[in-house]
């Protein structure tokens, strides 16, 4: 969740933009752990992960103009800096979603799936590796609601900011995201609660 | 956990469950600790911005203000050529003045004025310069340098 006063981060932004080293550490310290577990889900590995966040960071001290505190948090504007470098090194092994598969809860195409297994250096033990492969079942855009708000943490609001969708669609796919999943991790529970009307379509 | 998942749809505990389980397993990671090292290094070798201190405008117009005070202290308001004696050309027929005092006190001497005037010739010898003695009744036209407080200065001859 954000900060509920913003205040002592946007001044250390502006002492960052200004060229103090210890602010940009001291801002570094307050999002590098967010910043890398989103780049770990998305990207599998320890060392891509790695990669993501230093060019997250990168990209954040040389162009800070670009965050726009108006338009959210720092820790969101970071968390799509890293999303979308993350996915820009498995564009090859993911395609863009197709926006007539927004429409509706069709199945996950063939190729949306991800049989690799990029975070089973993550998630150790025998229910996270379920998790993730169930997460790694679902189309895109669900994984990516479901990535940002039950396992990066952030408000709606951050993650419609990261995804550039509006809140409303953030709640619709997350409904029906924790639908599908739980259709895949949960197969008995057809009938009850989130897997009851959703999980079937 | 997000606490803002939609009331509308009810939540699955079993789902939470591992949800809760990922969650975990993601809490145990950390970013790596070099990275920072690398990080700042980075951040150090970017180019500063610019910006200028916030009297900057000082130095500038000190240098200015010493400039031209040295030049006012210096400056020759009285040409040193021909020995001292001319102190000033004027345009026209007119010659040199001829400095009745010395140069240093007519430059330092505030709010002095040039008068014409006509006086007969033979004053002339009282200031030190030759006189015909068979034109010394003659009058002379000439410009005179006095001070603010009367003395005559410096003489110009117009005939």
């Amino acid at each position: 969740m954000p900060p509920a006063n913003l205040e002592p981060e946007l001044t250390l932004l502006a002492r960052m933009k200004k060229g103090e080293e210890a602010a940009f550490a001291a801002l570094y310290q307050r999002h590098k752990d967010a910043v890398y577990r989103l780049a770990l889900l998305y990207a599998g590995s320890a060392a891509l992960a790695a990669d993501v966040t230093q060019e997250a960071f990168v990209f954040f001290m040389t162009r800070p103009g670009q965050y726009d505190p108006a338009r959210g948090t720092l820790a969101a504007w970071l968390c799509g800096v890293a999303r979308n470098l993350a996915r820009r090194h498995f564009t090859r092994r993911e395609d863009a979603t197709d926006p007539q598969d927004l429409a509706d809860d069709a199945a996950p195409r063939e190729e949306h799936i991800e049989r690799d297994t990029p975070l089973e250096k993550l998630l150790r033990d025998e229910a996270a590796e379920e998790v993730r492969r169930a997460l790694m079942a679902l189309a895109p855009h669900y994984r990516d609601v479901l990535i940002l708000c039950e396992l990066s943490e952030l408000s709606y609001a951050e993650a419609a900011q990261v995804c550039g969708i509006d809140i409303g669609t953030v709640r619709s796919r997350l409904s029906r995201a924790r639908a599908q999943l739980a259709q895949r991790l949960l197969p008995g529970r057809q009938g009850r609660g989130e897997g009851s009307k959703e999980a079937v379509t | 956990m997000n606490t803002d998942i939609p009331n509308d749809s009810p939540r699955d505990p079993l789902l939470d469950l591992k949800l809760d389980a990922a969650r975990r397993g993601l809490a145990r990671e950390a970013a790596p600790g070099e990275l920072e090292a690398a990080l700042v290094a980075r951040f150090r070798k970017l180019p500063r911005p610019m910006s200028r201190p916030r009297f900057w405008w000082m130095p500038p117009l000190a240098l200015a203000a010493v400039v031209a005070l040295a030049s006012w202290i210096v400056r020759a308001p009285l040409s040193p050529a021909n020995d001292g004696i001319s102190i000033e050309t004027s345009g026209g027929d007119a010659g040199p003045f001829l400095a009745l005092r010395p140069l240093e006190r007519i430059a330092l001497e505030p709010g002095t004025r040039i008068v014409s005037t006509e006086f007969p010739r033979a004053l002339l010898a009282d200031w030190g310069l030759p006189v015909a003695p068979d034109r010394a009744g003659e009058p002379v036209r000439a410009e005179m340098l006095y001070s603010a407080d009367g003395e005559p200065l410096a003489v110009r001859l117009l005939q």
